[in-house]
């Protein structure tokens, strides 16, 4: 069952429709992209999920419940554009997050504790947020967010503005509170991680949901019965101008400075019948299928459907 | 800075006023020349405060002719002026001119002129046989006192200068930390916008908490300042009251100089009428206008403040909400400086402490007048229904306000966001 049911969706802005009948579900401890370009409404999504607004038509359900307010201290929300107290400390910035969602001081203060302990920013605590650099900032606003335990975490371009070190302590934390059991929506553009990360996806475009389902189901669904085989030898001219039955659609030098063909197989073709053509040659490295990323994926779709 | 800063307001707007009272006053000595063939100008007084007349027997032909001589005095600051009295008949100086070369000040003038009228007032009355001595026993003295039926039937000593600036005082603090209290909040309310942390706060609390959580929680701090405030205050005034009581039955130990010993238990007795006076004020309908009207004053005026917070993206876009939001607190104070100091219990002064945009400032400058504790509580009540009104609106506002970002916001986008939620 679905830890999040989005339903039938309808929400508008003045005469715009900002979402139009999207409909999702996402099921408990599995980690689901949203993707789409700018204006696409990931954020008018993203905002009724946090419970900041609400559906005009439609309805969100969370374990089973009408999603409302009172689910808040189950939400953990991190936005995208970012921002503190810049006058506040470290701790009471922390304290003062994990209280709004319901902690009490002691427990609020033994998160806290944890939380530095963990990443290392102890030392940090007293200083003022205006004083720590935009990645220290990031990590604690990162932290603010899952203090409490939340079910349901929404991560809105979670890795932007951390460098690479950060960005990968921040997915092994993503990673370890899915293994935890916690469900988590994640907006980015960066498509790596969401193959990296994601179980599931959804496209958004002009309202509308265009694309979900399982990543590997999607990219399986998209795939054009392509291979590429790669050679030793880039002197192996022959194989594109002898006379073969399959189709080549690119060849290309690689940066190991072999060479690679892709070759596009008809239907009644099948890819053992193409290794089984040039592994006499011993030039054979190696021999893949070609699946679609989910770049390539999201390009199209957004692409033909302007 | 909670306990600090009332006393640095005060002690800059005393500053202030006692550089704009004491500070602006001329105090160098004048000399002018004197000059008239009037037999009884020569008899009046040399020296007055700063002035000092020198007879200058050469007349200029025609009262109005400056000669050499003066101008070369006036350049090289022998003297500053020429006051020539041409009339024959002193019973009218329009033909006096008194000549200088940098103007006198209004005040400096008026001095002068008033001095003149009365020494030779006192000149025509002696050649009509009037001596110094019934002139002096003529002299009326003292001035008439306001008496006061007070709540519980007894007659107080009343003074309206003491109630027009207490209640001036009152409207003016009410009327200043309304703004100050206010823009804290539009500040703040701007500072999650900008910050964005407004969208991690809403997804935990109601727009509307969020709104009035800020709301309140500046009003306590405003009020914690205020009872540090008054407690100082009280201490202060205790302290002089002791001071001043502990002073009148010994009146030996004040300082002789320059005052005899009546003077000095004169200006006693004055301070105790002071106290006395001081002690008549209606102090409990003070504290509660005072209180009722700052807080509800504050909690209307900081419920639109925090609206336009929420509206507008940066500092600059603030000032046009600002000014027409502003406006009625100022007209208040215009009219409490005017019409309530003239006719404080008037129609146009009830009639703009019931408007619950004026009411704060007009119902202060009132109160130590006495007013009904009906009508306290009838412009409370209206002041406090506006407040619940306003704030219902100013959260729609607040609600979408805090989420747009981008352009500019108009009017027209409160009135629509308004309708919209």
């Amino acid at each position: 069952m679905s830890f999040i049911q989005v339903e039938n969706v309808y929400k508008y802005f003045e005469d715009k429709c900002v979402s139009n009948n999207v409909s999702l579900e996402i099921p408990e401890g599995e980690i689901f992209g949203l993707l789409g370009p700018n204006g696409a409404g990931k954020t008018t999504l993203i905002r009724m999920l946090a419970t900041i607004t609400t559906p005009d038509k439609g309805k969100i359900s969370l374990n089973n419940e009408p999603l409302s307010s009172n689910h808040s201290s189950i939400i953990g929300y991190m936005p995208e554009e970012r921002g503190l107290y810049k006058k506040m400390t470290v701790v009471d910035q922390l304290l003062f997050f994990a209280e709004l969602k319901g902690y009490t001081r002691t427990q609020a203060k033994q998160e806290v504790k944890f939380w530095m302990n963990k990443l290392d920013i102890v030392s940090w605590a007293d200083k003022k947020m205006e004083e720590l650099s935009k990645g220290m900032a990031q990590k604690i606003q990162f932290i603010s967010t899952i203090l409490h335990k939340p079910k349901f975490l929404i991560l809105d371009e979670p890795f932007s503005g951390f460098d690479p070190v950060n960005a990968d302590m921040v997915k092994d934390l993503i990673i370890s509170l899915k293994n935890e059991g916690t469900t988590i929506l994640f907006s980015t553009h960066r498509m790596d991680n969401i193959e990296e990360l994601c179980d599931q996806l959804a496209i958004i475009h002009n309202g509308e949901k265009i694309l979900d389902g399982k990543i590997n189901a999607i990219r399986q669904q998209f795939f054009n019965h392509e291979y590429i085989l790669e050679f030793t030898n880039n002197d192996m001219n022959n194989i594109e101008t002898s006379d073969n039955q399959f189709d080549i659609i690119q060849t290309q030098i690689n940066s190991f400075g072999r060479k690679e063909i892709t070759f596009k197989l008809k239907e009644n073709q099948s890819p053992q019948e193409l290794y089984k053509q040039y592994s006499q040659s011993n030039a054979i490295i190696g021999f893949k299928e070609k699946m679609p990323t989910i770049h390539q994926i999201f390009v199209n779709q957004v692409t033909s459907k302007n | 800075m909670t306990f600090l800063a009332p006393i640095l307001i005060t002690a800059f707007y005393g500053g202030a006023i006692y550089f704009a009272t004491k500070g602006a006053e001329d105090n160098t000595q004048k000399t002018i020349y004197l000059s008239s063939n009037n037999a009884l100008v020569q008899k009046i007084d040399r020296k007055f405060n700063n002035f000092e007349f020198i007879n200058e027997p050469n007349i200029p032909p025609g009262g109005t002719v400056v000669l050499d001589k003066m101008n070369d005095d006036i350049e090289k600051e022998k003297v500053n002026g020429w006051l020539i009295i041409a009339d024959q008949d002193l019973s009218n100086l329009d033909s006096t001119e008194l000549i200088v070369k940098e103007a006198f000040s209004v005040n400096q003038k008026n001095t002068i002129n008033e001095f003149l009228k009365s020494q030779i007032t006192k000149q025509l009355l002696q050649t009509k046989g009037i001596s110094q001595s019934i002139l002096d026993s003529a002299q009326v003295k003292g001035g008439i006192s306001m008496v006061e039926e007070n709540e519980s039937g007894k007659m107080e000593n009343s003074s309206s200068e003491l109630k027009s600036g207490v209640g001036f005082i009152m409207a003016f603090i009410i009327y200043f930390f309304i703004f100050m209290y206010g823009s804290m909040v539009m500040r703040s309310a701007m500072e999650e916008k900008t910050n964005r942390i407004v969208e991690v706060i809403i997804s935990s609390v109601k727009p509307f908490q969020l709104m009035f959580g800020k709301i309140l929680g500046v009003a306590l701090v405003g009020l914690t300042q205020f009872f540090a405030w008054i407690l100082l205050s009280l201490l202060f005034v205790l302290g002089i009251g002791k001071y001043l009581s502990s002073g009148i039955q010994m009146p030996q130990n004040m300082p002789q100089g320059g005052m005899n010993n009546q003077q000095a238990i004169q200006s006693l007795v004055d301070q105790n009428d002071l106290i006395g006076h001081l002690q008549s004020l209606p102090y409990a309908q003070i504290i509660v206008v005072f209180l009722l009207f700052f807080l509800g004053g504050y909690l209307l005026y900081s419920s639109l403040f925090a609206a336009i917070g929420a509206a507008v993206n940066q500092e600059t876009d603030v000032q046009q909400f600002m000014l027409p939001v502003s406006l009625p607190l100022i007209f208040g104070l215009i009219i409490a400086q005017s019409v309530v100091f003239q006719a404080p219990n008037g129609h146009l002064a009830k009639v703009f402490s019931m408007i619950p945009l004026t009411s704060p400032v007009v119902m202060a400058v009132r109160v130590p007048f006495g007013i009904s504790w009906t009508e306290i509580f009838t412009s409370a009540a209206i002041l406090y229904a506006t407040f619940f009104i306003m704030v219902w609106i100013s959260a729609k506002i607040y609600r979408i306000g805090i989420l747009m970002y981008g352009k500019k916001p108009t009017w027209k986008d409160f009135a629509k966001w308004i309708r919209q939620s």
